[in-house]
């Protein structure tokens, strides 16, 4: 016990003094943490202050058109930035990116949407995300469709244009989120604390391969084989400081969310979801990185290679993995393939948690992934350690 | 205290052997020296007898057990000081000295006595809280060496402990292992520092290839020496007439003072001396068969030990 103990408190100390491995370990995801919750607050807000800028190049004057263009501007999130009236211009300028998409009202508004003619066109800029076409085509639309409306129930029905304007059409649609008791939508900070805590988790591989590259180049590790040191106990007594800094990562992370971001203007972190479904999945997240980074530290020969090899490694298992960029906005093939990334399971065990209110029984099945994936990695590394030394 | 019989050890992948019949015995209290230039098999011997690596059964014993055959019993009285800085840079020293103390599993109640022990020896005890990190190369080495002495071992297996040293750091270490093996600690001591082997070590093998090529103490190898081997220094210089008469080795160079004469190219001693005579060189000195480790290592292998 003494030596598991010394040996623990030995690579504790050697963490604590190795200011690269504390940058990376614990600087880094909060610095992540704070500017992508920042960066993306406004896509996962509820009441979004986006504001899309356009063009507006009106070709027909006519009352309908007019009516067309006030509706656009009592639209919050389209903020009209010029009424122009030449095309070129204006086009050259939306290819610019000056604004998001340029709106033209074509000659014969009103006879075009009667005959059933395109009536205006839309020029997107190209920085414009297809999502955000796609939400303003929905309003455009519905703009046209109820003038178009209007105009057929004064045809049909014999309808004046005061008593067709008048009709309202109910808000049919109620939304809310099954998130938390408040039943709010989740902040960004809820999608992106689990996100970049699981990354930084697995950068716990560069200090661990760093320290055991290091005890065998420098003759500590054949040093203490001299001195009946078990390599049972060595594998074991390097373990658990890992494992403890990655349970130390996730509950800096947790206590960054709840009382920092607030604190600088951002959404707060809310706890839901049950703390030992929390534990579980943290566990078995840690368990998965600590494999990750002994199975590096016996590939590599060099420092240098284990750093290389564990960085470019770790950022594709993010990228892949839903870290980098959402699952739900990857494609069918991109999303199948996410569901081989470990940091996928751990990111779903910790939505399970923090966004779903789960509780064990539902992060069961990631930590389960996990746990198998850091034997398989646990048993290749003895593998090729025993191979080694044949 | 340690006996070797016939080893053969060969890495995995590599067509030759690292040791190659290797038969040596190390006397209980004696300083053993263990001389040949980089990649002779020193360390890779020093390796097997610490346990680092297996040996094949019945090639190693250390009093009297098997090294093979005997489990991990026999490392307690054996300590390996390495070639390489083994410890932690970013500990102080003290923290290193607990922490191999701990390693070693001494009882709590022994360790502060041990690392004590250990540390002044060493001369390190007013520096205890110094980073390893932080420390010259020379006491760097009486670091390595602390953490060797903490189990106050029996067999003491040095692996070049003063490579990379200034002189006063070297004549530190050196006089702390004779004070070791005055204690009674047998020593094993590698180097390819001849003259370190020379005055440090009553017992000498010289080993080359993987092979052991002469083992005994300083005089009786000496004394053996029959490599028909004639030194000259010379006063003046050399003529290329003299040179070819002389049927020296290597290319000719004038300024060359030191000349060495292989005998049997003229079938005796009294007929090499006799062309040396009529050739009248101005010879400052002679001597026939190897009078130090280097020359002796020279004659044994033909290449010089720093090659």
């Amino acid at each position: 016990m003494n030596r598991f103990l010394s040996y623990t408190y030995k690579e504790l100390l050697l963490l604590t003094r190795d200011m690269h491995g504390l940058l990376l370990l614990f600087v880094m995801p909060t610095i992540f943490i704070l500017l992508m919750t920042f960066a993306l607050q406004n896509q996962y807000s509820a009441s979004s202050d986006m504001q899309l800028g356009y063009f507006l190049l009106n070709l027909d004057g006519e009352a309908d058109s007019q009516r067309f263009e006030q509706d656009l501007l009592s639209t919050n999130n389209l903020n009209r930035l010029e009424h122009g009236t030449d095309l070129d211009h204006l086009r050259q300028r939306t290819a610019r990116d000056e604004s998001s998409f340029l709106l033209i009202i074509h000659p014969d508004f009103s006879a075009n949407i009667n005959d059933g003619k395109k009536a205006v066109s839309l020029e997107l800029a190209p920085g414009t995300a297809p999502v955000v076409t796609q939400l303003v085509s929905a309003q455009l639309q519905q703009f046209i469709n109820r003038i178009f409306l209007e105009k057929l129930l004064i045809k049909e029905l014999d309808m004046t244009a005061e008593q067709a304007a008048s009709i309202e059409a109910g808000d049919f649609l109620e939304i809310s989120s099954l998130f938390g008791e408040a039943r709010q939508q989740p902040s960004s900070v809820q999608q992106n604390v689990p996100a970049w805590l699981l990354f930084a988790m697995f950068f716990i591989a560069i200090p661990l391969s760093t320290t055991l590259i290091h005890e065998r180049q420098q003759g500590t590790a054949a040093r203490l084989n001299t001195m009946n040191f078990p390599k049972s106990l060595m594998l074991a007594s390097k373990v658990t400081p890992y494992f403890l800094i990655n349970l130390l990562q996730v509950g800096c992370m947790l206590l960054i969310g709840v009382y920092l971001v607030p604190w600088l203007g951002g959404d707060k972190l809310e706890l839901i979801g049950s703390t030992a479904g929390l534990l579980t999945i943290s566990a078995a997240a840690a368990f998965a990185a600590v494999a990750y980074g002994l199975l590096i530290a016996q590939v590599a020969r060099t420092v240098d290679q284990a750093t290389i090899f564990s960085g470019v490694c770790n950022i594709i298992m993010a990228a892949v993995g839903g870290v980098m960029v959402p699952r739900f906005i990857m494609p069918p093939t991109m999303q199948e393939l996410s569901a081989y990334s470990p940091m996928a399971w751990g990111l779903d065990g910790f939505f399970d948690i923090l966004l779903r209110n789960g509780g064990v029984i539902e992060v069961l099945p990631e930590a389960f992934k996990l746990m198998v994936f850091a034997g398989v990695l646990l048993l290749i590394t003895l593998f090729l350690s025993a191979r080694k030394q044949a | 205290m340690i006996k070797i019989n016939q080893l053969q050890y060969r890495y995995s992948g590599s067509r030759s052997p690292a040791l190659n019949d290797v038969t040596l015995a190390v006397k209980r209290g004696s300083l053993f020296g263990l001389l040949g230039p980089n990649g002779a098999g020193k360390t890779t011997l020093m390796s097997i007898i610490s346990g680092q690596r297996q040996c094949p059964r019945a090639s190693v014993f250390i009093d009297g057990s098997d090294i093979a055959a005997s489990g991990n019993s026999w490392k307690a009285c054996m300590s390996l000081v390495p070639q390489e800085y083994a410890f932690y840079e970013r500990l102080s020293i003290a923290e290193n000295l607990a922490f191999f103390a701990a390693a070693l599993g001494l009882p709590r109640s022994q360790r502060r006595s041990a690392i004590a022990g250990a540390a002044q020896m060493t001369g390190l005890s007013d520096r205890m809280d110094n980073r390893a990190a932080q420390l010259s190369g020379g006491l760097k080495r009486r670091l390595n060496l602390a953490i060797g002495l903490l189990n106050r071992p029996s067999l003491l297996l040095l692996d070049e402990p003063t490579v990379g040293i200034d002189p006063h750091s070297r004549r530190f270490i050196l006089d702390t292992i004779r004070e070791l093996n005055r204690q009674g600690t047998t020593v094993v001591y590698t180097s390819h520092y001849m003259e370190e082997v020379e005055t440090l070590c009553e017992e000498i093998a010289i080993i080359d290839h993987g092979r052991v090529l002469c083992q005994g103490s300083m005089e009786s190898l000496l004394a053996s020496d029959d490599s028909n081997i004639l030194s000259l220094e010379l006063d003046g210089e050399l003529s290329q007439a003299q040179f070819t008469e002389l049927k020296l080795a290597g290319p000719f160079d004038p300024a060359c003072r030191h000349i060495q004469i292989d005998v049997s190219h003229f079938g005796s001693l009294e007929k090499a001396l006799s062309v040396l005579g009529a050739l009248q060189l101005d010879i400052k000195r002679m001597h026939y068969g190897a009078q130090n480790l280097e020359e002796l290592f020279m004659n044994l292998t033909h290449h010089s030990l720093r090659d």
